[in-house]
């Protein structure tokens, strides 16, 4: 269910809107006299693209979403044939859990900006977050998070961080150096930041680090003492500088990375090298993953690609701070240099 | 002299709690009654999922026994189709199930006869060393509670409470049949096993949504002060079930419903919504606190059994259509059972907190539907402004009700009064609802594999100690004992009603009734 355009998009306008949508499903509540609608919020979640289908497929994330993390959700979409500067419409996106007649709901705005409106839109946003509960900011707009952004794209962006109490961006594509400047650039100002291609890397370093708490194993991860990460691609991916990092931050183990054909794009293999054993991972197919020793043992994994879903319903569970990832980041630097 | 110091194993630095599974030490689980029921449907299925989760240590092993000769192979295969047949919510990877495998093993024997526990021990000596179980065992004994006393003093015998790394045993209910031979088996498991080791399973404890009952009263500061004598009037706590005996008609007729929930399950729920916040949230600290409640709980004199129990039996009905036995006329069953497959009790806790406010409890098979819920009455505010409207006119209410929903819609919600729209002060009762499914998608896990990683981790908050247990006999004992002596005119309620009409007058004597959940 959702509203017609709203223009101006000024806050209390939208909210109105919202207003009367929730009374729209009260009505049918009433019809059926029992509860049919329950609405649901736990944060304000703002995502800011610049993708060219005008914001749809961060809608349909953030109603896949809100199973787990339900949000006002706040999709802010940059297209130069918007009809009017900033315009918004207000829906409720909706689900109803299998075998129950009750409907969960959370309200989203979709909010559309003209390119020069960009800049503007922090006055909107700043009255449409839900009181008292955090804010996210993930931002899909590249244009504004390269380092060669104009200075309108910049104000824009910072009117939005500015408000988060989180930020996620997806440094997938971009070179590792890159998405080194970038997250610095963001971390100095105070934010707690996340990036998508770090989360990737769970599914990686669960069942590494699982071998290694075995306090009977006879070698211990400190003799491991040369990582081997091989990437896909001819520039090195920041999952691979971030696994590398992960490995090597403890004890300063050498790192290597070899370019390699695999399954897909990104990491491939992650090899730990002691003098007494050998510990690969690596992408065996598509769907299938393999954790072999020298020592002998063995024992697959079932390799799905993660969708932004997955590795956003991660990073939401977390808003404070991730120290994980921080010392992986710090480590990451180093390795570039 | 030279003294060999051997280093400390070092921390692992590559864990992330933040975004990994808890750490679960490697270990070997050795299930005894393997070919039945139970670790068919329930802890196979529960190991496979953790295992698929990734959730379990890498280095584990599971050594399956029980007297069916098998080999390792025809365990495997036997296994693989009741876990992809019984998997909850979950799919079934081929290859995923083919690297667990692996870890299966499985050893004929007869919990009976001393040498099947030599080659258990020969069998964990092996892994020990195959799959770097580190010398931690579990021992899980799914089997006939007779054997249990015998099972665990073998298991002492042959050393198998000894090694390199830990040893725990987790039991399954019914523990005892009765208040003295529960203290008899607490007795017999404590020649050759401290407590500490002994992981005695309430599977209703292991469930999320009575975890979140913990969560509920103790993460939140508004409740907690409205939670007693002062506020509370009365607390119902239900457990239907619309099946019947389903097959188990001769393990239930001497079981009964009293036996089979109230002393365990819900006796253990109880504890949990009314006992004392502790003072930090360990195990021992919880376990204390459900401990003191069930000691407080008034046992009955046995004159006061009449008045506070009500035993009831269902008789055969048409239900939705079709005719549905009465329990004695179910296979296996006695025509004339004087078993109860309805209880209801009203206790009462004799403490600062509850002294004064009923608590009744009921359970039983084939009522109108499966629902598990624990309701907290609030007592009526000391002026009565308003009055409510209802279907037969207006009348003065205790509107304040705390649902607290533990299956199948598992939640919570709180009743309350709201201004009906339109002129003039009409209230009615509206709801707040807090839906556990819906509000997190993810899955939850089975109070199995809850329970298993638990024991594995060597955190019993979630299992019964040998006082509660106890304790938990000795409320329900003379009940046991009156009902022993009496004969009863069963059935006394038709399959798919709320029960006899004597459970209706236990509360309307204290001037309240059941609520219709």
């Amino acid at each position: 269910m959702s509203s017609a355009v709203i223009f101006p998009a000024q806050p209390e306008q939208i909210l109105k809107g919202l207003g009367k949508l929730w009374t729209t499903l009260g009505q049918e509540e009433k019809q059926q006299g029992k509860p049919t609608v329950l609405r649901a919020c736990a944060m304000t979640l703002i995502v800011a693209t610049d993708e060219s289908d005008g914001g749809y497929a961060a809608s349909q994330t953030i109603a896949e979403l809100m199973r787990e993390h339900p949000s006002r959700g706040i999709v802010l979409a940059v297209s130069d044939t918007a009809e009017h500067d900033l315009e918004a419409r207000v829906l409720a996106q909706c689900w109803k859990p299998f075998g129950k007649a009750q409907q969960i709901c959370c309200e989203q705005i979709e909010i559309t900006a003209r390119p020069e409106s960009w800049p503007n839109v922090g006055p909107t946003l700043i009255g449409l977050t839900a009181a008292d509960l955090p804010v996210i900011f993930w931002c899909r707009h590249k244009a504004a998070l390269d380092p060669a952004a104009s200075a309108d794209q910049k104000a824009g962006l910072q009117a939005i961080i500015n408000l988060a109490h989180k930020v996620v961006i997806d440094t997938k594509g971009l070179a590792a150096k890159d998405a080194m400047q970038v997250i610095a650039g963001l971390r100095t100002q105070g934010r707690t930041v996340a990036d998508l291609e770090w989360t990737r890397l769970t599914r990686w370093r669960q069942p590494i680090a699982q071998i290694f708490d075995n306090p009977s194993r006879e070698t211990q991860f400190s003799q491991f003492t040369n990582i081997e990460i091989a990437h896909t691609g001819d520039q090195l991916p920041t999952i691979a500088l971030y696994a590398g990092a992960w490995l090597s931050a403890p004890y300063k183990a050498n790192v290597s990375f070899v370019k390699e054909n695999g399954f897909g794009a990104g990491l491939q293999r992650i090899t730990l090298h002691s003098e007494g054993e050998e510990i690969v991972f690596e992408r065996t197919g598509p769907d299938c993953m393999l954790l072999h020793s020298t020592n002998g043992r063995k024992r697959s994994y079932s390799y799905e690609e993660p969708t932004d879903e997955r590795l956003m319903t991660e990073e939401l569970a977390i808003l404070g701070s991730d120290h994980g990832f921080d010392t992986a980041f710090v480590r990451a630097k180093d390795l570039l240099r | 002299m030279s003294v060999l110091v051997q280093a400390p194993p070092e921390v692992n630095p590559l864990q992330d709690a933040l975004r990994f599974e808890r750490r679960v030490p490697p270990c070997a689980v050795v299930i005894f009654g393997a070919s039945g029921d139970l670790s068919k449907r329930k802890l196979l299925p529960s190991l496979y999922r953790l295992f698929y989760e990734r959730r379990i240590s890498p280095d584990f092993a599971v050594i399956g026994s029980s007297r069916t000769p098998m080999s390792d192979d025809q365990f495997r295969e036997r296994m693989k189709e009741s876990v992809s047949k019984f998997l909850e919510d979950a799919p079934f990877d081929e290859d995923v199930w083919k690297s667990f495998a692996q870890s299966l093993f499985y050893v004929a024997g007869d919990l009976s006869k001393p040498n099947s526990y030599d080659d258990i021990r020969d069998k964990l000596d092996e892994v020990e060393q195959s799959h770097r179980t580190a010398g931690n065992v579990l021992f899980y004994l799914s089997t006939q509670p007779s054997y249990y006393a015998e099972a665990i003093l073998e298991l002492g015998a042959h050393d198998l409470f000894k090694g390199n790394g830990w040893r725990r045993v987790i039991i399954e209910k019914p523990f005892g049949h009765d208040l003295a031979s529960a203290r008899k088996l607490n007795e017999e498991i404590h020649k050759v096993l401290d407590e500490s080791a002994v992981y005695r399973i309430d599977h209703y404890l292991g469930k999320e949504t009575v975890q979140n009952i913990l969560a509920f009263r103790f993460g939140n500061g508004i409740f907690e002060p409205l939670w007693n004598r002062r506020y509370v009037d009365h607390i119902q706590i239900t457990a239907a079930e619309s099946i019947g005996v389903e097959g188990r008609g001769g393990y239930y007729q001497e079981a009964g419903a009293l036996r089979d929930m109230i002393q365990n399950h819900l006796s253990q729920v109880m504890a949990t919504v009314m006992m004392e916040p502790p003072t930090v949230f360990d195990a021992t600290n919880v376990r204390d606190e459900r401990a003191k409640l069930l000691r407080a709980v008034r046992v009955m004199k046995h004159e006061d059994v009449p008045r506070y129990a009500v035993a009831g039996q269902y008789g055969p009905a048409l239900v939705g259509g079709q005719q549905v036995p009465g329990f004695r006329q179910e296979p296996s069953v006695d025509p004339e059972a004087q078993t109860d497959t309805y209880a209801a009790v009203t206790f009462f806790i004799d403490n600062w907190r509850w002294a004064g406010t009923p608590v009744y409890i009921r359970t039983g098979k084939r009522m109108p539907k499966r629902v598990t819920d624990i309701a907290i009455q609030f007592k009526a505010p000391p002026l009565g402004l308003f009055q409510q409207e209802t279907k037969t006119g207006l009348r003065e209410v205790r509107p304040n009700l705390l649902v607290l929903r533990i299956q199948p819609e598992e939640g919570i919600s709180l009743r309350f009064l709201s201004k009906s729209p339109g002129s003039g002060m009409r209230v009615r009762p509206v709801s707040m609802d807090f839906n556990y499914g819906s509000s997190f998608g993810e899955r939850s896990p089975t109070a199995y594999e809850t329970l298993l990683l638990d024991a594995m981790m060597g955190d019993p908050t979630l299992y019964t100690r040998q006082d509660m247990v106890e304790a938990s006999w000795q409320i329900v004992q003379p009940i046991l004992e009156v009902w022993g002596n009496s004969k009863f005119y069963f059935p006394n309620y038709p399959a798919g009603s709320w029960g006899p009409k004597a459970s209706d007058e236990m509360l309307g004597q204290q001037g309240h009734v059941w609520r219709i959940p």
